[in-house]
């Protein structure tokens, strides 16, 4: 028994999550290797969400940073809130010791997955949008697995590994020691039949006709050119669900060409307008 | 093991490294890896760090593997199979020997070791062809081993599999779209796009404007409030010069043109200009050529900051370039040569890239585009050009 607790539980997908095999080898060699995981593809292809599912799956907890522009390493280790310290020093009515720094030092999000009791998944989703002094410095603190807090000239040492995710957004490098640092992979657009099994897991329930109306024509309107931000998954599932809540609606005005509530497909007014002539000429053909 | 294939990697243009081949030996002695499809799935992940490579990699892969995958069994691979098979025997005495149509009683009376080699023998007679049926090696047998299975050590034993195999997966090369050869595309509009918008040096609002925070914290009867303030830095100016003249620049003219508009908010000013093949005494503001002609000269004036972005395919007879008078439009017989006025735009605006269609391997053979290459620095006019054309327009100095 205790041999089995020791092995490292293997992923193998979650409730609203599918997995294809491929992806599950990697994840679990990641996990293994204790490495980092990049996983790049379009948006809408399930790099975050596969985070969640991981952390659902192996049951651990899961902590994300979202990173921004403007973001600074430091950010994401910690924060020395000097403000609350100059504040308590003049009111003097909390029960903090003004004196002790690090009373005033808040764990960010890598900080809070290595100070964390049991392991964590660290997702840190759209590495893409930091600089690459952030993304270098960052793979640092995660092969180290600890960091000093300046202020106080104290080390934090990770007590648990995290399974780091990584997601980036852009079809462009990261940095060299970047990527060596990391394992990878591009999730690819889901095929036809993959897309199936998705809809199938998000709606049980679905009829047959109906799914495979919806797919057919949301790959149709994927394949109008020219589009800046074409349907991906979330949108398809948004719209399924859409459909499904109007009474009106069958699965044969798809057959015909008709597309009902494009907005919930096309985020931008310019891409609808597109979208809507290109569907236009569809049907008169 | 698989440094041969490693190198391979490494010649055909995949960016490997040694690292990642050591941590790939790492993932095989954890055991993490017991079958080629895995071998193929992980060596991908560990070694190879865009899907830009992923197609690379497929070929490699198959270029490599296929000879394992495809050729007969061989006799230490048998002698595994046989060695499991007398495992299966200690197990199961009848089936085996029911499986193979001899007597169990017969062998039952031999030495381990001759029964190695017997099942060795029996394997090699029947490695030739023995399809269905419930033979050792065949296929769709009801035997465990044999084809469609896999031998102790994980490698497959020939023939083709039932599972998706991974030189099979390696052959539909998923990811040929993904290679970002040649020139830039209309679909590739967005991206180019995000690359562009990197040409605005902004960071973070992380200075403290110390008069603001003053009169804030006054205005806040002393409690401090810190009024930050983003760097300074102006946004660009930029000017596109577009060679529109002649057919080969034709497809590459409206897209760098939408795709600079799209980005236009994102400069302060943005001016495009056109030209024929290269640049004479003026250029113009509309696309005829015609009706809106500036003086370079007057470029003069121009802030010395602004971005210079030329875009051109730079190859036409060297006397257009070299020659007083060369130009091919006879309204604009300059009286000097267009290399120096190259040159003078380049002394104008330090900040200058030209931007080419044409294909790298073209650029050594053409000439001219060799001379204009060490005026100006040039660009592919594909993403990673793109990407390098505007790390360069944002440096410093």
């Amino acid at each position: 028994m205790k041999e089995q607790e020791k092995k490292p539980r293997a992923f193998r997908g979650a409730s609203k999550y599918v997995l294809d095999e491929e992806l599950a080898k990697i994840v679990n060699i990641s996990i293994a290797l204790e490495m980092p995981l990049l996983l790049k593809g379009e948006p809408g292809t399930g790099k975050t969400m596969l985070a969640y599912a991981i952390a659902e799956s192996l049951g651990m907890p899961l902590l994300t940073l979202n990173v921004k522009s403007s973001m600074k390493l430091v950010e994401a280790l910690y924060q020395y809130d000097t403000l609350t310290r100059l504040n308590d020093s003049r009111f003097g009515d909390s029960k903090r010791d003004v004196s002790d720094i690090e009373a005033y030092i808040r764990m960010g999000k890598i900080g809070q997955s290595f100070v964390a009791d049991e392991k964590t998944v660290l997702l840190i989703d759209e590495i893409d949008k930091a600089d690459a002094d952030f993304q270098d410095d960052m793979l640092d603190v995660l092969d180290q697995m600890s960091f000093d807090i300046i202020e106080i000239d104290k080390t934090v040492r990770a007590k648990n590994r995290p399974v780091v995710i990584i997601t980036s957004n852009a079809k462009k490098d990261l940095s060299d020691p970047f990527l060596g640092r990391c394992n990878f992979h591009h999730i690819a657009f889901p095929e036809p039949e993959m897309m199936r099994r998705i809809v199938d897991v998000h709606f049980p329930k679905l009829s047959e006709e109906t799914a495979q109306a919806c797919i057919q024509a949301f790959y149709r309107l994927r394949d109008i050119g020219g589009v800046e931000k074409k349907p991906a998954t979330r949108e398809l599932i948004n719209w399924i669900r859409a459909l499904r809540s109007d009474p009106d609606f069958r699965p044969a005005l798809l057959q015909r060409g008709d597309v009902p509530y494009l907005g919930v497909l096309y985020k931008k007014s310019s891409d609808l307008t597109l979208a809507a002539r290109a569907i236009a000429r569809l049907r008169r053909q | 093991m698989f440094i041969q294939f490693f190198y391979t990697l490494r010649d055909r243009g995949v960016p490997v490294t040694p690292t990642s081949y050591l941590r790939l030996q790492k993932a095989l002695s954890m055991g993490l890896v017991t079958s080629l499809e895995d071998f193929y799935t992980v060596a991908r992940a560990l070694l190879v760090k865009s899907e830009r490579h992923f197609d690379l990699y497929d070929q490699v892969f198959l270029h490599h593997f296929r000879g394992v995958e495809l050729k007969d069994p061989e006799t230490h691979e048998l002698t595994d199979i046989a060695k499991a098979l007398l495992e299966e025997w200690l197990k199961d005495p009848a089936g085996v020997a029911a499986a193979f149509g001899v007597d169990e009683k017969k062998l039952k009376k031999m030495t381990p070791e001759e029964l190695i080699q017997y099942f060795l023998d029996r394997l090699k007679e029947q490695t030739e062809a023995h399809h269905g049926g419930n033979r050792w090696i065949g296929t769709r047998g009801t035997s465990p081993v044999g084809h469609s299975g896999y031998h102790p050590e994980g490698m497959r034993v020939g023939g083709v599999s039932r599972n998706r195999s991974a030189v099979k997966v390696a052959m539909d090369r998923r990811w040929r779209d993904y290679s970002q050869d040649g020139p830039l595309t209309q679909a590739q509009l967005g991206e180019a796009l995000k690359r562009l918008r990197r040409m605005v040096p902004a960071g973070p609002k992380d200075l403290v404007n110390v008069d603001k925070t003053i009169r804030e914290t006054l205005r806040n009867a002393g409690e401090i409030e810190i009024v930050f303030d983003r760097r300074l830095t102006d946004r660009l100016k930029v000017i596109l010069m577009i060679d529109n003249g002649g057919w080969s620049m034709e497809p590459y003219v409206e897209i760098v043109q939408t795709l600079f508009s799209y980005a236009r908010s994102q400069f302060k000013d943005l001016r495009t200009y056109y030209f024929h093949n290269t640049v004479y005494d003026v250029v113009w503001q509309d696309a005829q050529r015609y009706y809106r002609p500036e003086r370079l000269d007057d470029f003069a004036l121009r802030d010395p900051e602004t971005r210079l972005i030329l875009l051109g395919d730079a190859s036409m007879s060297p006397y257009e370039l070299m020659y007083a008078g060369g130009a091919i439009d006879y309204t604009q017989r300059s009286t000097r040569p267009s290399i120096d006025r190259l040159k003078f735009l380049a002394g104008l605006f330090r900040h200058a890239v030209w931007l080419n269609p044409a294909s790298l391997w073209e650029w050594d053979r053409v000439r001219t585009i060799g001379i204009v290459r060490q005026i100006f620095p040039m660009y592919e006019l594909t993403l990673d050009g793109l990407e390098a054309a505007v790390r360069r327009l944002v440096a410093k100095n």
